[in-house]
């Protein structure tokens, strides 16, 4: 519904110029349909919305679902201005109106918390890496020593032994 | 977690250096000498059968002979060839003993070493 109102956009859809005087002001709620006492405005700073009014966040979790509304899929009734935020702010979405049980910070410093001590170990273990009891692996014609691109004139005799008992007699 | 606290907590200048072969003479304590490991395969050989370096180990007998195996009973390699891929497993295992067989005795003799520099030092 929403998505059709924005892809058959015309220039009535716009919001008027920002309302300097009374007289303004309540032509403007009036055509909004508010009350005068009800209307508030963004302020005129260059990122305002003209005379488009300045509604209270009531996400669609913060809605009641008992209420007959006219429009049960959005909670909205006909007729009823729609808040600036309103594509952020259904039920899918955000929920500006959340009372949470713990607070953001509490939670933010929960993981923070949790994911530092992880890190922490991992700092604090980096020198100490976990091995297995056992001497490098053994390689033969001198552990690969040409293999490996050694200088010829260079090669060292390297003898490797099993553990069995051997046949020399000394 | 045993080898850890050994070499990081308890006796850290008697752990073996594992990065680096065995400091130790290998044939101190056999008087009779030690059986050396050998392979039968030439480098000629292992040259023409395009052996990666990897697998130029003391199994690389087992592993020519599976290969061998292998380019006769293609495609049917896993009901023929599992006799000589066992013996292979085997042989890495085994070689794996070995290396920590000779992890433990480098621990012992750098043991033995620090008891019999402490005793030349009380006798002074």
């Amino acid at each position: 519904m929403m998505n059709n109102e924005i892809e058959n956009w015309n220039k009535d859809w716009k919001p008027g110029p920002y309302p300097k005087t009374p007289e303004e002001r309540l032509a403007a709620a009036k055509k909004y349909g508010l009350r005068v006492e009800d209307y508030d405005v963004y302020p005129d700073d260059g990122l305002g919305y003209g005379d488009y009014p300045k509604l209270p966040y009531a996400s669609g979790d913060y809605r009641s679902g008992y209420e007959d509304w006219d429009i049960p899929e959005l909670k909205r009734n006909f007729g009823e201005p729609l808040h600036v935020m309103a594509d952020c702010i259904t039920e899918d979405k955000w929920d500006p109106n959340a009372k949470p049980r713990y607070s953001y910070l509490n939670m933010f410093l929960t993981t923070t918390g949790f994911v530092g001590a992880l890190l922490i170990i991992y700092i604090v273990t980096l020198p100490y890496p976990w091995f297995q009891p056992a001497m490098p692996k053994q390689y033969p014609f001198n552990d690969l020593f040409l293999e490996k691109g050694g200088d010829p004139k260079e090669e060292k005799v390297v003898k490797h032994y099993t553990f069995e008992r051997g046949t020399e007699d000394k | 977690m045993g080898n850890m606290m050994y070499a990081y907590v308890t006796h850290p200048d008697t752990a073996p250096d594992i990065k680096n072969p065995p400091t130790f003479n290998p044939l101190l304590g056999f008087p009779n000498g030690r059986k050396e490991r050998t392979i039968e395969a030439t480098r000629e050989e292992l040259d023409r059968a395009a052996v990666p370096l990897d697998k130029r180990d003391y199994c690389v007998d087992f592993y020519l002979k599976y290969l061998r195996c292998r380019e006769q009973a293609f495609p049917f390699v896993k009901s023929s060839c599992h006799h000589e891929w066992h013996e292979y497993d085997v042989c890495q295992y085994e070689d794996f003993v070995l290396r920590m067989k000779e992890y433990e005795r480098e621990k012992r003799l750098k043991e033995r070493a620090k008891r019999i520099e402490k005793r030349r030092k009380q006798k002074m």
